[in-house]
């Protein structure tokens, strides 16, 4: 039995990586993952831990010594956010092509200029096209068993890819929320000691993947197959975890008071809190409208989309991120989903809004505006904007 | 047939395999052969990047390395892991050209120094980019011509060992592939050493710096002996000069290369004199601290 | 393994030959051997750049040109 504390998010993926064992941490300080860091460096400094803290001196060399780390037999982790990420983007590239199980948070902040140090999804979003898995989070408990799940989930054999653990900087990072803390024997029975079937570094056992491959498309194609297969494995490790832990995330997606409903809308990270609120509230109102938490936008869940397409008229897409000159001005989700719907003879219709950017809070305004948009497309059958820049409208009282 | 057979035993026991894709007259295979002999089988080679990783492609141990922007980081990690696991019977040697240690990679050298990293950090100096087609970088001689400094490099030549002795590392020396005895007996003395180990050798190169392939050693040999390519050892911050050499005019070793061809009277008087003040240098400070 | 291209070979005049081991010792490739019966060459992996030729104190190696 697990005891529970209430933990900001930096420290429930500080315990994370405690409770996974993580054996070498490399990591460079930015806000707002600093206290990711500097708990895991209390941990490690009272004796708690048993891991090597690497203090390097950017994020470049922070990706880069987990690389060594991950391919030198140890399980690693590290964190970082906003122009950290970027900074290390060309190392981002190198653990899924090289097939390297690396957990890391990426604590969201934007991008600058025009941002601050609050969070939206485009420092995470940017990496997609990279190999990496990636799970948005809503709270602290959520952010724990991810990370930890996301050591079974990368160190599967059938996978072998990096995990990125995404959440909100401030909103999810340093808001407290109780957290069940799991025991540490239960962890060590569900998560075995880090062992790479590709990868022997050591004299006289040297075995690896690396090399120029004679068929580039083959290559970069397994790597491919292995994002694909990580869906299956994600579904399962939720279902395992659960077993155990008694928590269930509903692998790739969550549907949210969604019975008997034709009208809904998707949020990622911590908006999905408040945006639980606002459809409980409505709800009571008897507006029909439901909640799509897309917690893993890596590898894409295109059949779970399309199977859960099938009930919706309307899906509302809320993006909390830019991308500029995009078609039709979308955000990168909602573009994603319209490309994974295209396929299907009977589509939904499809709305998106942008909220949230430069780490603007997400007001219960604004998501109640969000659902009376979708009900109204709903009602009428088309959609009045195509993309929907919310939080320049006058919306009249902030609540 | 009986030589063939002779050689296959060879490489056998070899740590380098012949037959590398290198140029001829390449001073990489020809380092890492010598190298290789001090540095032992319980070892891990990290780095990458063109030129140096050409050579490492044919060493038979485990190898490892991401991009040549990467030096000493990821060998940062095999240290980490390596300490993780209790293996500390290991040598981690992380090898990079000069355009990484010079330029690119050159904070985080200078990073794995200041943490002491329990690693040996190679050098492999051919003094430019050669692998993209010999474009200037940081450790380009003053006067050398390449494709980006087509009427001669402006800039001296950073003095990358002094830099990284004044981090305060256990050790640090130059080596040259002319003197292999000298080259083995620092790497033996490096491997004896925990905490972070800078070498920093020379690759001569035919194509570069444009001279007959049959001339690599020789070249290299008059770096030596005109003092270009002083050969000394910094431990725990005192300064020992390993060779001495009567001293030869640096015309010697520009003549030998037709990338100084261009060079004038003047030019080489200035090169003489740098060259002449090094040298004084180092004979001053010989056997002394040079940490400031 | 691939043919290697080169337009000159190293040839040694046994007579001559010291058997000091420079070739040996500089040879960038490992392809020069000096056994009990004299400097032997592997034509496999050599690639004709003369280093051994040039390093040679008495001149006994030969840099000849393939046909």
């Amino acid at each position: 039995m697990g005891i529970i504390r209430m933990l900001e998010g930096n420290e429930a993926a500080a315990w994370g990586a405690k409770l996974a064992r993580a054996e070498v941490v490399p990591a460079y300080p930015i806000t707002p993952q600093t206290e990711l860091i500097s708990t895991i460096a209390s941990f490690i400094a009272n004796g708690e831990m048993k891991a090597q803290y690497i203090k390097v001196e950017g994020e470049h060399t922070a990706m880069a010594a987990a690389i060594g780390a991950s391919a030198a037999g140890a399980r690693v982790f590290t964190a970082s956010a906003s122009q950290g990420i970027v900074f290390m983007e060309e190392a981002l590239w190198m653990p899924p092509g090289m097939r390297l199980p690396i957990v890391m948070c990426m604590v969201n902040r934007a991008m600058a200029p025009i941002g601050g140090l609050r969070p939206d999804h485009n420092d995470s979003l940017l990496q997609r096209d990279t190999g990496w898995i990636q799970f948005y989070c809503e709270n602290s408990q959520e952010i724990l068993d991810t990370v930890i799940q996301a050591y079974k989930v990368g160190e599967d054999k059938r996978v072998y890819l990096p995990v990125a653990v995404c959440y909100d900087g401030y909103f999810a990072s340093a808001t407290a929320t109780p957290t069940s803390i799991p025991d540490q024997k239960e962890v060590d029975d569900y998560l075995p000691p880090y062992k790479h079937e590709m990868y022997n570094l050591m004299p006289g056992e040297f075995r690896t993947i690396r090399g120029f491959p004679q068929n580039i498309a083959k290559a970069r194609y397994e790597v491919q197959k292995a994002t694909e297969k990580a869906k299956g494995v994600i579904e399962e490790v939720d279902k395992s975890y659960g077993e155990i832990f008694g928590r269930y995330y509903d692998g790739a997606l969550e549907e949210y008071a969604c019975d008997g409903i034709e009208a809904v809308f998707m949020t990622m990270g911590s908006m999905t809190g408040t945006a639980r609120d606002v459809i409980d509230e409505i709800q009571a109102e008897g507006k029909k409208v439901g909640l799509i938490k897309m917690r893993c936008f890596r590898p894409f869940p295109t059949e779970e989309l399309r199977k859960l397409a099938k009930k919706y008229k309307v899906i509302g897409i809320v993006d909390r991120n830019t991308s500029y000159g995009s078609a039709s001005g979308s955000g990168i989700v909602a573009m994603e989903v319209a490309r994974a719907l295209y396929s299907l003879d009977d589509r939904p219709l499809l709305l998106n809004f942008h909220v949230g950017l430069g780490g603007s809070d997400v007001t219960m305004r604004q998501i109640r505006y969000i659902a009376d948009k979708v009900l109204d497309a709903y009602q009428t059958g088309k959609a009045e904007d195509e993309t929907d820049w919310v939080e320049l409208k006058d919306l009249g009282e902030v609540m | 047939m009986e030589v063939n057979k002779l050689f296959d035993e060879y490489y056998e026991k070899s740590l380098f395999q012949g037959g590398s894709t290198c140029c001829p007259g390449c001073g990489g295979p020809m380092f890492w052969r010598m190298a290789l002999e001090a540095i032992g089988s319980n070892s891990i080679i990290y780095g990458d990047g063109p030129c140096a990783g050409c050579a490492i492609r044919n060493i038979k141990l485990p190898t490892f390395g991401i991009h040549f922007s990467f030096a000493a980081d990821g060998a940062t990690g095999i240290v980490a892991a390596l300490n993780a696991k209790g293996r500390n019977d290991v040598t981690v040697i992380s090898a990079a050209g000069d355009g990484a240690t010079g330029d690119i990679s050159f904070g985080k050298i200078s990073a794995a120094a200041e943490r002491n990293e329990n690693m040996i950090q190679i050098c492999i100096d051919n003094e430019a980019y050669m692998n993209t087609g010999i474009q200037k970088s940081g450790l380009t001689p003053y006067g050398a011509w390449t494709t980006t400094t087509p009427q001669g490099k402006e800039a001296p030549k950073k003095r990358i060992p002094m830099i990284i002795a004044q981090h305060r590392v256990p050790y640090v020396a130059t080596i040259s592939v002319a003197y292999p005895r000298d080259l083995k007996a620092k790497i033996t003395k490096a491997k004896s050493i925990s905490g972070f180990k800078y070498l920093h050798t020379v690759m001569p190169c035919p194509t570069g710096w444009r001279f007959d392939p049959a001339k690599s050693v020789e070249v290299v040999r008059l770096g030596v002996e005109t003092w270009a390519w002083p050969l000394y050892e910094v431990e725990n911050g005192v300064l020992r000069l390993t060779l001495k050499p009567k001293q030869r005019p640096i015309e010697d070793y520009l003549k030998a290369q037709a990338r100084f061809r261009h060079l004038n009277k003047e030019q080489i008087d200035y090169v003489q004199q740098e060259v002449n003040n090094e040298r004084q240098r180092l004979l001053d400070f010989d056997g002394k601290s040079v940490i400031t | 393994m691939s043919q290697i291209v080169r337009a000159f070979q190293p040839e040694v005049d046994q007579n001559t030959c010291i058997k000091c081991g420079n070739c040996q010792t500089y040879c960038p490739e490992g392809t020069v051997m000096l056994t009990e019966e004299g400097v032997v060459f592997d034509y496999r992996y050599c690639k004709g750049c003369g280093v051994c030729a040039n390093e040679c104190p008495v001149k006994a190696i030969k840099m000849r040109r393939e046909e």
